[in-house]
Parts: C-alpha cells; sequence; structure tokens
C-alpha cells in the first residue's frame, strides 16, 4: 500500500473533530429522514412525501461536501511545505504522481466516509418508494463524488501555491464558493436580458461549473438560472466539466510537485524610492498608492494594530483595496446603468436583487478571511506573545483589528453605493427601499464580521480557524436560502419568514420586492436578531482574549 | 553589590502544574550591566522563569522584581522596563522591516519622528541597517535574530531577556551576536541570556545561573562555578596498546577506590575507551595524593604515553551539575554574586 496514503488516511481519521463530525453527520441524516417518514398507514403512491425526503436528504449532503471536504485538500501540501516534510517526501523513491495519488486517495476516501454515513438514510428513503435507484440515488451519489473529486483536486492545486496553510483554506473555500454561486449569475443574467447568440453558449457551459443546476435536476426541481425549459441535460454537463476541471487541476498541481514548488527567492524588497527617475516616474503614473515606496511611521492618531493588519495583509495594500472598490463601483454602475438603457426584462427590483446578492456574497468570501485569524494568526505566528509585551491593551489590540476589517468592509459596500443612487433617480419612489436596504447590509456586515470573529477566536491554528468560520457563516448564510427554496413544502410560511429572519439579507431582498421575498414582513425583527447574535459574538470574542491575556 | 546595583531580582520563585513542580525556589539577583547565562537542558524550567518576569505568567509562590517594579502585579511598569526575545521571531508577512519596527515602536508609543530615528539606532546597533527594506518574512534565521534584537531595543529597556538568541545562527552571526551582548552590556543594559551553545555564554556572561528540574543547582561568576567543579577533576591516561585499556581501567579504579576510601573521599569514576587507547576518570584527590598512581601503573607493567590533566570548561561544569540531580549541592545566591567593579571582566 502506498505509505502516503496510509499516513493520510489515518491522519485524517486520527483527528477526533473527523470522528465527531462523521457521527454528527450519521445522526443528522438519519433525524432528517426519520422526521419527514409517514406517520400513518397509508401508502403514498404518487412518491411526493418520499421526494420530499429525498430532496432534503440530497441537499444536506450537498452542503456536507461543500463544507467539510475542502478544508482537507487545502492543507494537504502547504502543511507539509512549511512542516519540511514535503523535501523528504521528494527526495525519497516515492515519484511525483504515488505522492499525489497517496495524498489525494486520503482525502477521497475520507470524503467517501462522508457519503457513507448518509448510506442508512439514503436506504430509509429508497424503502419508502418513489425514487429510482439509478437516476435518483445512484446518480445523486455519483455527482457528489465527482464534486468531491473536484474540491479535492482544486484544494490541493490551491495548496501548492499558497505560502500559509490559512491563505490556502481561504483561498480554497472562496473558490468553493465561486464555483457553487457565482458561476450561476452569468446564466441568471441573461435570462432577464434574452439570448445573447454565443455568450449564451458560455453562460450555459460556467453554469455547469456548480453542482446546484445538476442537483437540482436530479431532484426533480427546474434548476437555479435555468430557462424553464429544459434545454440540455445540466447533470451530463456537470459530470463533463467536472470531469475535464479536476483533471486540469491535477495535471496542474502534478506539474508542481518537484524543485519548482521550493524554486522561489527571497523578495528583495525593491524600494521605488531607491529607483532611477524614470522608474519612480513611471510608477507614479501606473500606481495612485505605489505599494514599494517607503512608508512614513503609524500617525499617533491611528491604532497601530490596525494599520499593521493593513500591512499585513497581500491584498490589504492600499492598491489592492484601490482597484477592489473600483471594480464593486463599475460593476454596481453597469448593472444599474442597463436599467436606464431599457434593456428588455430588467426592472429596477431584479437589478436591485442582483445587487444585493452579489454584496452579500462579497461580504460573506472576504469576511471570513479578514476576521478569522484576528487572533489565531497572531498565536500562530509568535506575535501574540510580542502583542502582549507591549503597553497595549487587549481591548486596543482587538478594537485595532476590528477596525482593520470593518475599514474594508465599509469601502466595499460604499463603492456599490453609486449603483443604488442611479436606482433612485431611476425610480425616485424606491429611496425608502434602498435606504433599508442598506441598512440590512451594515448589519450584515457586522454579524457577519462579529460570526467571523467569534468562531475563529475559539481555535489556536488558523487554519482550522479560517474552515470553521467558513463553515459557519455560510451555514448561517446558505441554510435559510434552503429554507426559502422548499417554500411550498414542507416548510410552511411561518418557517420560511422564521428561517429569513435569521440574517438580514432575506430582509433585504424582501424590501426590494424581489420575487420570492415580497410577501416576507422580516423588518425590523431581522435587524434585532441581527443585532442580538452579533452582540453575543462580540462578547464571546472579548471573554476568548480576556482569557488569552491572562498570565498563566 | 549594593541593593541599589540590583536590576533583576528574584526570590523564592515557585511554579507548580498541579503535581508538576516547574520551579523550586529559585532565588537570584542580576545587577546593573551584567550579563546573565541561564543554562539548563530543555523543560528545566528556564522559559517558566523568564515568562514570569516578563508578566506573562504567575508563580505559585515568591517573588520577582525588575527595577523595583513586581513583575506580576506592576505589568505596565515590567512592560516598559523590559524587552523580550522569546524563542519565536513573531513573524508579520508583506511587512518590511522598517514597518515592523515602527509598528512596535507605535505600540510602545514612541512618536512619529522619535520613531524613525529610533528605527535607524536600532537597526545599527543590531547590524541590521542594510535589512531595513526587506521583507519579514523573507529574512534568513540570522537575519531574524538581528531584528529581533532590534524590535527588543525599540522602546530602550533597561532590561533585556533573550530566550536563545545563538539559536540557529552560523559560526559568524555567532560571534556577532556575541559582540552585540557585549555592546548591550556596555550601554548598561542588564541581559538575561538563554542559550544552549554553552561555549558562546562562556565568553560573555558574568554570571552564570544552572537549572535543572526547576532547581537552581549553580549559581554565581563562571570562576567560581568552576573552582567548585574543579573540586572534582578529570584526568586522561594515554595508553600504546588498545588491550592496555580495560588492565589498566581496573588497576586505576582499585587503586583509586584504596585511595579514596583512605582520604573518606566520594567514589571514583573510571571509563575507558579501546578506539582512543584512553583511561579517562574523575577524583577529588589532591596532586600529592594522585602523584603515585603512575608509579603504581609502571609498577604494574603498563606502559603509559601520556598522563595528563582535562582543562574544565562550561560544558563540563553544567554536566557535572547536571548529573549531580537532586543530590547536587545547591548554591547560595548572595554568595555567589560578583563585584560590580568586575562586571564585563569576564567578557
Amino acid at each position: 500500500m502506498n505509505p502516503v496514503i496510509q499516513r493520510e488516511f489515518f491522519g485524517i481519521l486520527r483527528s477526533p473533530r473527523s470522528l465527531v463530525m462523521l457521527f454528527v453527520l450519521t445522526v443528522v441524516f438519519s433525524v432528517a429522514v426519520l422526521m419527514r417518514w409517514p406517520s400513518d398507514a397509508s401508502a403514498d403512491l404518487s412518491g411526493l412525501q418520499s421526494m420530499e425526503v429525498f430532496r432534503i436528504f440530497g441537499y444536506g449532503l450537498l452542503a456536507g461536501v461543500m463544507f467539510l471536504v475542502p478544508a482537507f485538500p487545502a492543507v494537504s501540501i502547504v502543511n507539509e511545505k512549511n512542516d519540511g516534510t514535503l523535501e523528504l517526501l521528494l527526495n525519497s523513491p516515492l515519484s511525483a504522481g504515488s505522492i499525489y495519488f497517496g495524498k489525494i486517495s486520503g482525502v477521497l476516501l475520507f470524503s467517501v466516509l462522508v457519503l457513507l454515513s448518509s448510506l442508512p438514510a439514503s436506504a430509509a428513503c429508497y424503502a419508502m418508494g418513489g425514487i429510482a435507484f439509478g437516476s435518483g440515488l445512484g446518480l445523486l451519489y455519483l455527482v457528489l463524488f465527482l464534486l468531491v473529486i473536484q474540491y479535492a483536486t482544486l484544494g490541493m492545486l490551491v495548496s501548492s501555491y499558497a505560502q500559509t496553510s490559512d491563505a490556502a483554506v481561504r483561498i480554497t473555500y472562496s473558490a468553493v464558493f465561486a464555483l457553487f454561486f457565482i458561476t450561476l449569475i452569468p446564466r441568471a443574467f441573461m435570462q432577464f436580458t434574452g439570448d445573447w447568440g454565443v455568450f449564451k453558449v458560455v453562460g450555459d457551459w460556467i453554469r455547469f461549473l456548480s453542482p446546484l443546476p445538476a442537483i437540482m435536476e436530479i431532484m426533480g426541481q427546474s434548476d437555479v438560472a435555468s430557462a424553464g425549459l429544459k434545454e440540455s441535460s445540466t447533470t451530463l454537463g456537470f459530470i463533463v466539466v467536472t470531469i475535464i476541471t479536476s483533471v486540469l487541476f491535477a495535471a496542474k498541481t502534478l506539474s508542481r510537485l518537484n524543485y519548482r514548488i521550493f524554486d522561489q527567492s527571497r523578495a528583495q524588497g525593491v524600494i521605488t524610492d531607491d529607483q532611477e527617475l524614470s522608474t519612480r516616474v513611471a510608477r507614479r503614473f501606473l500606481y495612485v498608492v505605489d505599494p514599494q515606496r517607503r512608508k512614513a511611521g503609524i500617525p499617533w492618531f491611528l491604532n497601530p494594530v490596525m494599520v499593521k493588519e493593513f500591512r499585513c495583509r497581500r491584498f490589504g495594500r492600499m492598491q489592492w483595496l484601490l482597484r477592489l472598490i473600483a471594480f464593486c463601483a463599475v460593476v454596481s454602475m453597469v448593472l444599474t446603468s442597463m436599467t436606464a438603457l431599457g434593456v428588455k426584462g430588467l426592472g429596477v427590483t431584479n437589478i436591485g436583487a442582483l445587487l444585493v446578492v452579489l454584496q452579500v456574497m462579497l461580504v460573506v468570501i472576504l469576511t471570513p478571511s479578514l476576521a478569522s485569524g484576528l487572533i489565531s494568526g497572531e498565536l500562530d505566528s509568535g506575535g501574540w506573545a510580542l502583542l502582549r509585551m507591549t503597553p497595549m491593551s487587549a481591548r486596543q489590540v482587538v478594537t485595532g483589528k476590528i477596525l482593520s476589517v470593518i475599514w474594508t468592509l465599509v469601502l466595499v459596500l460604499m463603492a456599490t453605493v453609486p449603483g443604488y443612487v442611479m436606482m433612485i433617480m431611476i425610480q425616485p419612489t424606491m429611496v425608502v427601499e434602498v435606504q433599508m436596504v442598506l441598512i440590512c447590509l451594515a448589519w450584515t456586515a457586522a454579524y457577519v464580521l462579529a460570526v467571523s470573529a467569534a468562531v475563529g477566536g475559539m481555535f489556536r491554528s488558523t487554519a482550522v480557524s479560517t474552515t470553521m468560520s467558513y463553515v459557519v457563516v455560510i451555514a448561517l448564510f446558505l441554510l435559510p436560502m434552503i429554507v426559502w427554496l422548499r417554500r411550498d413544502a414542507p416548510f410552511g410560511r411561518d418557517t420560511v419568514e422564521i428561517a429569513l429572519m435569521s440574517n438580514p439579507v432575506g430582509a433585504a431582498l424582501s424590501e426590494l420586492e424581489t420575487p420570492g421575498f415580497e410577501t416576507y414582513n422580516l423588518l425590523p425583527a431581522a435587524w434585532w436578531v441581527a443585532a442580538v447574535i452579533s452582540a453575543v459574538m462580540f462578547f464571546v470574542l472579548g471573554v476568548q482574549v480576556w482569557r488569552l491575556t491572562r498570565p498563566d | 553589590m549594593t541593593d541599589s546595583d540590583v536590576v533583576v531580582e528574584i526570590n523564592e520563585l515557585t511554579k507548580r502544574y498541579d503535581e508538576f513542580t516547574a520551579l523550586d525556589s529559585l532565588t537570584m539577583q542580576v545587577g546593573k550591566g551584567q550579563i546573565l547565562g541561564f543554562i539548563g537542558p530543555n523543560g528545566a524550567g528556564k522559559t517558566t522563569t523568564i515568562r514570569i518576569l516578563v508578566g506573562l505568567s504567575k508563580p505559585t509562590s515568591g517573588s520577582a522584581r525588575i527595577a523595583g517594579a513586581d513583575c506580576l502585579t506592576e505589568s505596565r511598569k515590567i512592560k516598559r522596563l523590559v524587552g523580550y526575545m522569546p524563542d519565536d521571531f513573531g513573524r508579520y508577512n508583506n511587512m518590511r522591516v522598517s514597518e515592523y519596527l515602527d509598528f512596535f515602536g507605535a505600540a510602545y508609543g514612541i512618536g512619529r519622528s522619535a520613531r524613525n530615528k529610533r528605527v535607524d539606532e536600532v537597526l545599527e546597533i543590531a547590524g541590521a541597517t542594510h535589512m531595513k527594506d526587506l521583507f519579514v518574512d523573507a529574512l534568513s534565521r540570522g537575519m531574524q535574530q538581528r531584528v529581533a534584537i532590534a524590535r527588543t531595543l525599540m522602546h530602550d529597556p533597561q532590561v533585556l531577556i533573550l530566550d536563545e538568541p545563538a539559536n540557529g545562527l552560523d559560526p559568524q552571526a555567532r560571534i556577532d551576536m556575541r559582540f552585540m551582548l557585549l555592546r548591550l552590556a556596555e550601554m548598561g543594559k542588564t541581559l538575561i541570556v538563554t542559550s544552549h551553545i554553552l561555549p558562546e555564554l562562556a565568553r560573555v556572561c558574568d554570571l552564570v545561573a544552572m537549572i535543572t528540574k526547576g532547581k537552581l543547582r549553580a549559581f554565581g561568576t563562571l570562576d567560581d562555578i568552576m573552582k567548585d567543579i574543579q573540586q572534582r577533576r578529570t584526568f586522561e591516561l594515554l595508553l600504546l596498546k588498545d588491550e592496555q585499556v580495560k588492565r589498566t581501567a581496573d588497576l586505576v579504579t582499585k587503586w583509586l577506590d584504596q585511595q579514596s576510601a583512605a582520604e573518606t573521599l566520594g567514589k571514583s569514576d573510571v571509563t575507558g575507551a579501546e578506539a582512543e587507547t584512553m583511561v579517562r576518570f574523575s577524583t577529588s584527590l589532591s596532586d600529592e595524593a594522585l602523584a603515585p598512581l603512575l608509579t603504581h601503573l609502571i609498577q604494574q607493567g603498563e606502559v603509559v604515553a601520556q598522563f595528563r590533566e582535562v582543562a574544565t570548561d562550561l560544558e563540563d561544569a553544567f554536566l557535572s551539575v547536571a548529573s549531580g540531580g537532586d543530590h547536587q549541592p545547591q548554591f547560595k545566591a548572595s554568595a555567589a554574586l560578583p563585584k560590580t567593579a568586575d562586571a564585563g571582566a569576564g567578557a
């Protein structure tokens, strides 16, 4: 047996977290099925009841794969590289192929265990009748298994480029999130704007990168971003695209498993101030804020930790923030101006909804990556002991760190204000709705920040804190949407309303009278819920920081 | 040393974790401008002592004061008085060295213009001026150690506590580090330095504290400790043939046992190394008592090429103290204190 498989697989299994995860998943799946198990003696010949159970179970499995699988491959190469064991492996008689195969097999074996934990529930589902084996259960497992392979190969590719384990986790989850949701947007956009010829075909293929349409098709539902008619099988498209992308990811990673992975010179620390005049002039034109200019000291009125946080982030430097803000501003303006230009079928509310969804996605992707490592990042790097030795209080340290996240989020959210201003100019009656939406978005940012920081603060390793923050935040935003998707059955109106109140996104969409959300009355309850949860989370973070600053 | 010269004062310091005693009644004093070498094997209690001194850990009993400030209750004062360099560098990615030092200067509340000047000063002291624009995460281990020293000096502390500053350094970097420590002592800083590289410490320390299993085994100037250690000296007998080794070792053992019994001294250790054709022994016998040994061996027909005493250094002293374990007599801290006028002489 390949020794790498043995080490990887048993390494994952030895972690108590993995065992708890498998146990919890088995229980959750079984309970979900039991809850929907028919209580009367009559048989449902239409198969509707069993389909309901199957859907809960199928989406649950999809969420399980999405949350649990990426974390393991994301750290598998970068950890070995940083611990120095990858050099030993590459220096051993094992080929790069067998190292890669060993590593990915370990992850896949664990993922198979995750899928197997659902077998009792799927057997019960099948026993209820009304679900085909091949085109139902079998196809679901095939799609999920291919998804596992795609996420595992993607995670390992990211891991081969990343410098730290937390960066690897962050980038992998962002990529997974982008593959899952953002790939649906181009096709959904074209749904409003009509057939764009070749762009429609591209949009279709991009949509195949997301597992959601395929799963919805297997569940017998009209999938998201489809035009209502069954033009082609999304499941087949997904299978083809997933196999191709997985092979590409694996090939690229394999090509890096040699000297190339270490062959990096140390940064030379080039400074523009010391360059020739022509270089200095050229850079002055190219950069609004030159990242290579010598910085002035931290001014007295700024919290030093806040400045340090910006400077430590690769993309936290001013030139990157400006690029992000410019991108957000341009996207929001383009979307809104399309309404002004009278693009077919694109109403102001639809654009508003699209803006909200994009902003929430940005917040959900960006915030955990910034906030989850506030404490664990310092503990990991050894900086916490140094910070404790300075005269700064724990409150000042944490305030500086939180401010650095808040500023980034404020800048990003403010960048989309021009889009909303244009919306008001087109339809002046929307002033109040836009105000409500902006308040909802502000609460969303505060809520995600509080949850990410508190969850991240509970762990000492940055990779674990980042993973757990992403899992919790995505779950908090995804679960209410899954409940909303099933708003006709099995969930009743009250249940959906309560689920949507758990975060402010539903309220924002409801204020904009987005189709499907217009009947729910979510304000101001959703704000109160966000405020209370944020307060509790900040309190938890405060307690954790207080505990860590006490002498041992 | 008068009371006013004492900068670091540790009194009956004890730290227990449930049943495990990490520190057992540690008492010592270090004066202004002195360098204390803090020696002990892994897990001896060095880092525990340091963490208590810098306020990161709380003692179970006893007290520790730095420049009159209590390490437990006056942590804000301690933070100003002490510059602490842990074994772990405390790396921040994507920051240049100047930005890194600027951040710590700002954290200590140093004004911007004074801070800019101070960054240049500490980089000059640490011999790291050329690293100013380099990224912290791209520094080699030796470079990181220099930057860490510079960071420790940013707020101009009275006392520097350096945990393994020579760890991972190449020979040239070690020599540079040694000069840097001496320079800091000349500036009037009090230094507490832990290291596993004992010859390095021997060259710079005014005081040495040896600790094993949480107990202070030896404390004082290197000369004082050597005098105590040398009560038990080591000798080597170089023979001509390897078959002589076992025979000679037996003869030496028997002879030493007879002499020791006559003089009520402890048992002597005798070891033979056939590969080196050498017999090595340690004994507390005086030169007069030991002199007839060579005659005895020759009378027994053994040919001895050399008979010599092995010079004792800090490493031997440490091994001797460490192997003494709990039976080793503990040194009195106050009795071993050097005269302040001699500070730096050992360097």
